[in-house]
C-alpha cells in the first residue's frame, strides 16, 4: 500500500497495474484526514488522539472493511462504523452519536481493518457511506491509499522497484506486508509469544510433577515391587499394573482438559475473534483438539513408561530387606560435622543431604529454576516495554514532544520557525529538526531504488541500534532493518546515493528497527538542498517534564499547520493496551509460578519425609527434636531455593533475554536489552519464592513429627 | 542400689476391637543404677516394646515410667528428646547410622547438636572411643565401607559420646556373627564395669549369660527373673552360666 498526498493520475496507475505481471488486483481508496477536534461525541472529541483519524468508504475490490461476522459492511447514509480498538478502549459505544465537522452520525458498529487495525499503525479510518464521504470531502485533506495485491508475495521487492522506477506517486509511507506483520506482532504477537513461553515452561513443570509423583509412589511401594520381582513377575508385568492406573488418570485428565477448553473457549478466544474473526475451519479445529488431546495423552504415557524404567534398577533383595532405595551417597566429603561453627548441626545436615543426594534434589531444583524464570522473564518484558526507552527500539527517539510538519507547503521554513521558537523557549532543554527527503540509490546490479532519508542530528534523541551506531559523519548512513534486508546491506557496506545529481558513496554505520513511515527508512547527516522535503519532525525535550501538557497546548495553538504529539501519550495510545495485557499476563505468570512452586515443594517434601522416615526415626532416637528435623528440611529447601533462584535469575537475564530477543527479532526489531527492575528481580521475586517454598516445606514436613521411632527405626 | 528406671504397672496394646493385643500387660520393674540386665522372651512377647517404653521412645497406655525420679509421661516431646540425647545411649540390632554421613560424623551427630563450638574436642573424644572399641582409623570412611561388627561398634561409640547413665540395646548382637557378637559383648561389659547401666533385649543365651540379671517376658508380663550375678570372665565359667540359664529358661512355660 502506497500512501500518497497530492495530485493523482489514476489512469497512469491503472496502466501500470495492467502491464505489471505481478499485480493480481489494484485499487485506489481515498482516505479523508479529519482534524481530531472536528470529530466530537458525548464524551469529548478525538483532539487528543495521536492517530491520524479519517473517513473512508468500502473498498471496491479488496481491502474490505468487515463486521465481526466477517461480512463486508454496507453502510447506510448517516451511519458510521468505527475501528474495533475505539470500541475496546471504551471511547465509543454502538448506538452513540458522533459529529464529524458538524455532520451527525450514528455509530452502527465496529469493523475489522486489515490495514490499520493495530494501534501501532498511525492512521485509523472510519467507515461511512459514499454519499456522506462526498458531502464531507471538502472538510479535510484527502490522502490516497494506492493498494496492490500481488500474485506472489515473494515478488514484493521486485514490484516495489518497478513502482519506484515508473516514477509513480509516492508522497507518503509505503506499507508492505512485512510491516503489517510487524505491527500486529508488536501488539498481539508479543502477548501470544509470552503466553506460549509460559505455557511451554509450565508443561515442562507438569512433566517434572509426573516424575515426582511416580517416584514417590515407587518409593511408597518399594517393598511390594521388590516382592513382585522376587516371586518372578517380569518388569513389564509390574509396569503394566502401574501403566493401567496412570493411563486411566491421564485419560480422565485429558478428557477433562478437553471439556474445560470448550467451557473457556469463548472467554479465551474472545479477543482473537474480535480482531481476527471466526476460524472458517471450526470442524477441523475440533478434530485438531481431539488429536492434540490424544498427543498429550500419548506423551504422558510415554513419559510414565520412561520413568517406570526405574523398576529395572530395583534389587528385590534390597527392596525386601530395607523397604526403601539405598541410593549411594556422594559428594561433599570434605563438608565435615566437626568443623562447622557458623551454621549449626541441623543446617549442616540439611545442606549435606542436598549435596549427597543431588540427583534427588535436581528435580525440585529444576522446578524452582523454571518458576523463577517464569516470574522474572514476563516481568522483565513488561518493564522493558513499559520503559520510555522502548520506543527507541521502534524507530522513535526518546523526546517529550514531537511535532510533525507534513502535507503542507514551505515545510523547511515552517520547521525553521518551530526550531527557532524552541531555541528561544527556556522550558525546552534540547531539540532536533529531522527532515525527510527521497533519494535515489544505485544498487549493485545497476538498478535504482528510492529511499527516504531522514537528515539532521541523530545524536540528540538517539534510537537503539540493533547493529552499529547513529550516523555522525557526512559519508555515513544508517538503514532500517527492513531497508537493510531488502538491499542486502550490513554495517560497513557502502551504498551509492544520488545527491544533487552526483552519486556519493555512503558507508552503512548502523541498522535500527523502525515501525514508522512504512518501516523503510534511512538516517544520515549530509547537507542537501536539491531534493524536495517530504516532511519534517521537530522533537524537543522539556527541562521540566510536568510542563508537557501545557507546552503541547501552547505549540498546538501557535503552529496550527503542525501536528504536536506528546510522546508519553503516544506510547499510552499506541502501545498502552499491549503493555497492559503483557502486565496482566506477567502477574498471571507470577501466580502460576508461585502456585506451581508451592505445590511441587509440598509434594516433594512429603515424598522426602516418606522416604526418610528411617533417618528421622534414628535422629529422634538419638535426641533430635521435631523442630530440629523441621529445621533440617527447611535448610534443604532454602539451600535448593537459593541455587534455584540464582540460576533462574541468571537464566532469565541470559536465556530469557535471548528468547525474548529472538521473538522480538522475529517481529522485526533485532536489538533488545531487558530493562530489569532490580527491586523486583533481585529482591521481591526471590522473597515471594522463599515465602511460598518455606510455607510449603513447613506444611509438607508436618508428618515428620508423627513418625514413631519404634515403628521406623528398623530398616 | 538406687533405681534408675522404675515402671509401675505399665500397659501397651496394639490394634483395635477384636484385633486388640496387649503387648505390655501391667509390667512393674526397677532397673538399678550400675546393673547389666538382659530381657529375654519369645518373639512377640513384648521385649522390644518394653525397652522402648522404659527409654521413653514410646508412650504407654497406662501406668508410669520414671527415669532418675522423673515421670516420663509428664515430659514433653522435646524434654524426652533432650533426655535421650544427654542421659541415654542406644544400640540397635542394625547399626542405625545415617548413610549421608561418614563414620566420624555419625558418631558425633547427637553430641554436636548442642556443641557445635566444641567440634575439635568432641572429635578427639570420638577418636578416643573408636580407639577403645577397636575401630580407630575408620573415621573418614563411608558406612558402606565397614563391616557389620565395625558398624555396631560405631553405634556404641555414638551411644557413649554423651556419657550416658544407661545404654539400651535392642538385640545389639542379633545381626552379627559369633566373633563380632563376642567382641560387642566384651565392649559392653567393659562399659558396664566403668559404671554405666546396661539394659538389653536378646534372644541369645550366650549374650544373656554375660549379664547380671535376666528378665523373662511372656505375653506382656514378666514371667520370671534370673539372677546369675555379674559375670567376671577371669573367675566365672561361661559355659556353666549358659547351661544354668538354659535350664532356667526351660522352666519358663511358653
Amino acid at each position: 500500500m502506497q500512501m500518497h498526498s497530492g495530485e493523482l493520475e489514476i489512469a497512469r496507475l491503472s496502466a501500470f497495474a495492467e502491464q505489471n505481471e505481478d499485480v493480481a488486483d489494484f485499487q485506489v481508496v481515498e482516505f479523508l484526514n479529519i482534524d481530531g477536534a472536528q470529530m466530537s461525541f458525548a464524551g469529548g472529541s478525538l483532539a487528543d488522539s495521536i492517530q491520524d483519524n479519517g473517513l473512508a468508504v468500502q473498498g471496491e475490490k479488496f481491502d474490505y472493511l468487515l463486521d465481526l461476522d466477517g461480512n463486508v459492511i454496507t453502510v447506510s447514509d448517516g451511519e458510521i462504523y468505527v475501528p474495533i480498538a475505539y470500541i475496546q478502549d471504551g471511547t465509543f459505544k454502538v448506538g452513540d452519536g458522533i459529529a464529524i465537522v458538524g455532520k451527525a452520525f450514528t455509530i452502527a458498529g465496529p469493523f475489522r481493518d486489515s490495514q490499520m487495525q493495530p494501534l501501532l499503525s498511525s492512521s485509523k479510518r472510519f467507515l461511512v457511506s459514499a454519499n456522506d464521504f462526498a458531502a464531507l470531502k471538502q472538510s479535510g485533506s484527502v490522502e490516497y491509499l494506492i493498494e496492490f495485491r500481488l500474485k506472489d508475495l515473494s515478488m514484493l521487492g521486485a514490484f516495489e522497484t518497478d513502482y519506484v522506477s515508473a516514477g509513480l506517486p509516492a508522497n507518503g509511507p509505503t506499507i508492505t506486508y512485512p510491516l503489517f506483520r510487524m505491527l500486529n506482532a508488536f501488539s498481539d504477537g508479543m502477548l501470544a509469544a509470552l503466553i506460549l513461553l509460559v505455557s511451554v515452561l509450565v508443561t515442562g513443570i507438569a512433566f517434572l510433577c509426573i516424575r515426582f509423583t511416580l517416584l514417590a509412589k515407587i518409593e511408597e511401594d518399594y517393598r511390594e515391587i521388590g516382592v513382585m520381582k522376587a516371586i518372578g513377575l517380569r518388569v513389564s508385568d509390574i509396569k503394566k499394573i502401574y501403566l493401567t492406573k496412570y493411563a486411566a488418570i491421564a485419560a480422565a485428565g485429558s478428557l477433562l482438559g478437553y471439556a474445560l477448553s470448550f467451557a473457556f473457549r469463548g472467554m479465551l478466544l474472545e479477543n482473537i475473534r474480535l480482531y481476527m474473526g471466526e476460524s472458517e475451519n471450526s470442524s477441523i479445529a475440533m478434530l485438531l483438539g481431539v488429536v492434540s488431546v490424544l498427543l498429550v495423552f500419548l506423551a504422558i504415557m510415554a513419559y510414565v513408561n520412561g520413568v517406570l524404567k526405574h523398576f529395572q534398577k530395583i534389587s528385590p533383595a534390597e527392596a525386601i530387606r530395607f523397604g526403601v532405595s539405598q541410593e549411594k551417597s556422594a559428594g561433599a566429603r570434605h563438608f565435615r560435622l566437626d568443623r562447622i561453627r557458623l551454621i549449626g548441626t541441623n543446617v549442616f545436615l540439611g545442606i549435606k543431604d542436598v549435596l549427597a543426594r543431588t540427583k534427588l534434589y535436581a528435580t525440585m531444583l529444576a522446578v524452582l529454576v523454571i518458576s523463577a524464570f517464569i516470574i522474572i522473564v514476563p516481568q522483565n518484558l513488561h518493564n522493558t516495554i513499559s520503559s520510555k526507552d522502548f520506543i527507541t527500539y521502534l524507530g522513535i527517539g526518546d523526546s517529550d514532544i514531537r511535532i510533525d510538519i507534513q502535507q503542507t507547503d514551505h515545510i523547511a521554513e515552517k520547521a525553521a520557525e518551530i526550531a527557532a521558537a524552541m531555541s528561544n523557549d527556556g522550558d525546552i532543554s534540547k531539540y532536533a529538526v529531522l527532515t525527510t527527503k527521497m533519494f535515489r540509490v544505485r544498487m549493485d546490479d545497476g538498478t535504482e531504488e528510492r529511499i527516504k532519508v531522514e537528515l539532521g542530528d541523530h545524536l540528540v534523541f538517539p534510537l537503539t541500534y540493533s547493529e552499529g551506531r547513529a550516523p555522525s559523519a557526512e559519508n555515513e548512513i544508517a538503514l532500517s532493518v527492513t531497508n537493510a534486508n531488502e538491499m542486502g546491506k550490513k554495517v560497513g557496506d557502502v551504498i551509492s546515493v544520488i545527491i544533487a545529481g552526483q552519486a556519493q558513496n555512503l558507508t552503512v554505520c548502523g541498522i535500527y528497527s523502525d515501525i514508522t513511515n512504512g518501516g523503510k527508512t534511512a538516517k544520515a547527516v549530509f547537507s542537501d538542498d536539491s531534493a524536495d522535503i517530504m516532511w519534517s519532525v521537530v522533537s524537543g525535550e522539556l527541562a521540566e517534564p510536568s510542563l508537557t501538557d501545557a507546552k503541547i497546548m501552547e505549540y498546538t495553538d501557535r503552529f496550527e499547520y503542525a501536528k504536536v504529539s506528546d510522546i508519553d501519550e503516544y506510547i499510552v495510545q499506541t502501545f498502552g493496551s499491549t503493555i497492559d495485557s503483557v502486565g496482566k499476563a506477567s502477574y498471571a505468570a507470577i501466580a502460576v509460578a508461585l502456585t506451581t512452586a508451592a505445590l511441587v515443594t509440598l509434594l516433594f517434601m512429603r515424598m522426602l519425609v516418606a522416604r526418610d522416615r528411617y533417618s528421622i526415626a534414628v535422629m529422634k532416637a538419638f535426641g533430635f527434636t521435631n523442630s530440629d528435623i523441621s529445621t533440617q528440611y527447611i535448610a534443604r529447601s532454602i539451600f535448593v531455593l537459593m541455587i534455584g533462584v540464582v540460576l533462574g535469575t541468571l537464566l532469565a537475564n541470559t536465556l530469557g533475554k535471548a528468547l525474548a530477543g529472538a521473538a522480538i527479532a522475529s517481529f522485526g526489531a533485532s536489538a533488545f536489552e531487558f530493562t530489569v527492575n532490580p527491586w523486583f528481580a533481585y529482591l521481591l521475586a526471590p522473597l515471594m519464592m522463599a515465602c511460598v517454598v518455606l510455607a510449603a516445606t513447613y506444611f509438607g514436613t508436618l508428618d515428620a513429627g508423627q513418625i514413631k521411632i519404634s515403628e521406623n527405626i528398623k530398616e | 542400689m538406687k533405681a534408675l528406671i522404675t515402671s509401675e504397672n505399665i500397659t501397651k496394646s496394639f490394634g483395635l476391637g477384636a484385633e486388640k493385643r496387649n503387648v505390655l500387660d501391667g509390667i512393674s520393674v526397677d532397673i538399678h543404677q550400675g546393673e547389666f540386665v538382659a530381657v529375654m522372651g519369645p518373639s512377640g512377647s513384648g521385649k522390644s516394646t518394653l525397652l522402648y517404653a522404659l527409654s521413653g521412645m514410646d508412650s504407654v497406655d497406662s501406668g508410669k515410667v520414671s527415669f532418675d525420679g522423673a515421670d516420663l509421661s509428664a515430659l514433653k516431646e522435646n524434654e524426652l528428646a533432650d533426655l535421650r540425647r544427654t542421659q541415654m545411649g542406644f544400640v540397635f540390632q542394625q547399626p542405625t547410622l545415617l548413610r549421608n554421613l561418614n563414620i566420624l560424623d555419625n558418631i558425633l551427630l547427637p553430641s554436636m547438636r548442642d556443641g557445635r563450638n566444641n567440634g575439635a574436642r568432641l572429635a578427639e573424644k570420638a577418636e578416643m572411643l573408636m580407639e577403645k572399641t577397636g575401630i580407630a582409623g575408620l573415621e573418614m570412611r563411608d558406612i558402606t565401607q565397614a563391616s557389620g561388627g565395625q558398624l555396631q561398634r560405631v553405634g556404641i561409640c555414638r551411644a557413649l559420646m554423651g556419657d550416658p547413665k544407661i545404654i539400651f540395646g535392642d538385640e545389639p548382637t542379633g545381626a552379627l556373627n559369633s566373633t563380632s557378637a563376642n567382641e560387642i559383648m566384651r565392649i559392653l561389659a567393659e562399659i558396664h564395669r566403668e559404671g554405666v547401666t546396661i539394659l538389653l533385649v536378646t534372644h541369645d543365651v550366650k549374650v544373656a549369660a554375660k549379664t547380671g540379671r535376666v528378665l523373662f517376658i511372656l505375653d506382656g508380663k514378666i514371667a520370671g527373673e534370673y539372677l546369675p550375678g555379674v559375670y567376671d570372665e577371669t573367675r566365672d565359667n561361661l559355659k556353666a552360666r549358659e547351661e544354668s540359664l538354659t535350664n532356667w529358661l526351660t522352666t519358663m512355660k511358653f
